[in-house]
């Protein structure tokens, strides 16, 4: 296949672009940015202070982990995250599905759970460590508020759009409700299930980090405070990274999780 | 209760709240008689009730007058004994061919090597034996079609309603599929009552035709195809050629066309 040649057939509206050309293409968005970095560091444009070196912060990140044990700290803060989602998941699923199936059981709790989207969660850090102390409590707590309601209302929503006629193709065949909302409505919906879970991990690991910088002495965001207090930019960056590949580490799990449990949905 | 129908529509009447205290009228004192063992296509133009009157049949609709009964008795919602098969496609993507057909055998109970003989029996039936372990999304719409059909059949429903089975289906899977009921009919003795708006669909299955007409649906006239002389019909180029089967064809536009200018 030829390469586009010309700004005519690269601006080609609407038309994808191969596999080849879009690895390049993010490939080369990195590059750019890190060129920029380096070069910016090394001319001395940017304070030396604020801005380490890239080279200074990977640096920086191996020596944290090899021989300042961040490892504890990051293992700290992924179990906060899994804890509190698993939560969160254990009491959105059942309450989003129901709430999906049965319009009683909406309107019952829709008007008090939406409500509650609105009152941001780090809004509630002040109080919950008046109720929960210093502890872990706090922290989980934070992250729970921060992403259920979100989550039931999405999985009501998805379990709302399964389609009527499987629910009444069900029906015909002698389901009863029970047997309806166990194989027909909760398989149909996982597979958006899966999507919407992944999606709010994201949300839970920017709550973590809220908690953590915070409201403690332990984890991720806590390590990156105290960088802060003796000026080491470098762990600041390196807390950044850190986050950002456990975030994508765990985005891509997600995806993973959702090729090999839903096999059907790919198209043959 | 007349012992030779499965199924009996006596004076039913369906009308829909459409807000502001104001209801609309969508079927309007229908009988009919759906016999043992026979087709029954339900035609009519948009807007005459017939899936509406199928959908009552089902049990996922109320009555507002009259009632229905069904092997002599009356029911309260829908039920294995009346399956359904849909236009848009039901098949539950999670499930391979196999477990979509052992779906109804399976919540009521059947044993499972019970299960699995019929399931295959009746895969075999509408010609699907060779994708028995796929997934559905990896099957055409006239073989998901096939599925349903698969589907409800093996969970020994006492009749069979199909709401405009085959309208998402191109020309000639139509014409497969037609043939295709015409010979499950003949081989598994099911009775059933499918919904159409295609002349020529309701010409080739029909053992009985019951035209509707439109706002509100009533009964406009009960008809039973006399050329076929009591004897199904195996292939569509077959049907045409035969006698008296352009003048059925002519007399049903003629009861459409009246419809239409109803609305004019």
């Amino acid at each position: 296949m030829a390469q586009p040649s010309s700004s005519k057939s690269f601006f080609r509206l609407r038309k994808p672009v191969s596999r080849r050309q879009s690895l390049i293409s993010g490939f080369a968005i990195w590059l750019v940015f890190f060129a920029v970095w380096i070069i910016a560091s090394a001319a001395g444009l940017v304070n030396e202070l604020l801005v380490p070196a890239p080279q200074q912060v990977f640096g920086t990140t191996y020596e944290l982990f090899a021989e300042r044990g961040f490892s504890s700290d990051v293992l700290i803060s992924i179990s906060r995250v899994l804890i509190a989602f698993a939560m969160a998941t254990a009491v959105a699923l059942p309450l989003g599905v129901l709430m999906g199936s049965f319009p009683a059981i909406e309107a019952i709790s829709a008007p008090f759970i939406s409500a509650w989207r609105y009152l941001p969660a780090p809004s509630f850090i002040p109080i919950l460590l008046m109720w929960f102390g210093t502890g872990e409590a706090p922290k989980l707590a934070l992250l729970f508020i921060g992403v259920i309601f979100f989550l039931v209302t999405l999985i009501m929503d998805h379990t709302k759009n399964v389609r009527e006629e499987l629910v009444e193709t069900a029906l015909t065949l002698g389901a009863s409700r029970s047997v309806v909302v166990l194989k027909v409505i909760l398989p149909a919906v996982l597979p958006d299930i899966v999507v919407a879970l992944r999606q709010m991990l994201a949300m839970a690991w920017t709550y973590l980090v809220i908690a953590e910088i915070v409201a403690s002495t332990t984890g991720i965001g806590a390590m990156m405070m105290r960088a802060r207090r003796f000026l080491n930019t470098d762990e600041i960056l390196a807390g950044i990274i850190i986050i950002g590949a456990l975030g994508m580490m765990f985005d891509l799990l997600f995806a993973a999780l959702h090729r090999w449990a839903f096999p059907y949905l790919r198209k043959a | 209760m007349d012992q030779n129908a499965a199924l009996e529509i006596r004076h039913v009447g369906k009308s829909f709240d459409i807000g502001r205290e104001q209801s609309l009228q969508a079927v309007s004192d229908v009988s009919f008689k759906a016999e043992k063992n026979s087709i029954c296509v339900l035609l009519g133009p948009s807007g005459c009730g017939k899936s509406t009157i199928l959908r009552m049949i089902a049990g996922l609709e109320t009555p507002s007058a009259g009632d229905i009964v069904i092997g002599g008795r009356n029911f309260d919602g829908p039920g294995r004994d009346r399956g359904m098969v849909f236009q848009a496609y039901t098949s539950f993507d999670w499930l391979t061919v196999r477990c979509n057909v052992e779906f109804g055998m399976k919540i009521n109970g059947v044993s499972r090597k019970h299960r699995r003989e019929r399931a295959a029996h009746f895969i075999d039936l509408v010609g699907l034996g060779k994708f028995a372990d796929a997934y559905p999304s990896q099957l055409s719409g006239g073989m998901r079609q096939r599925v349903a059909i698969a589907r409800t059949l093996a969970n020994d429903p006492e009749v069979l309603l199909m709401d405009e089975p085959f309208g998402a289906l191109d020309a000639e899977t139509r014409w497969l599929m037609q043939e295709l009921m015409v010979e499950v009919a003949d081989k598994t003795n099911t009775t059933m009552v499918i919904v159409t708006h295609d002349l020529e669909e309701a010409i080739f299955l029909a053992d009985k035709i019951i035209f509707l007409s439109s706002h509100p649906g009533r009964l406009k006239e009960e008809i039973v195809p006399a050329f076929k002389q009591g004897q199904r019909i195996g292939e569509k180029e077959q049907a045409v050629k035969m006698a008296g089967y352009s003048e059925l064809e002519a007399h049903l536009m003629r009861l459409m066309r009246e419809e239409g200018r109803g609305l004019e």
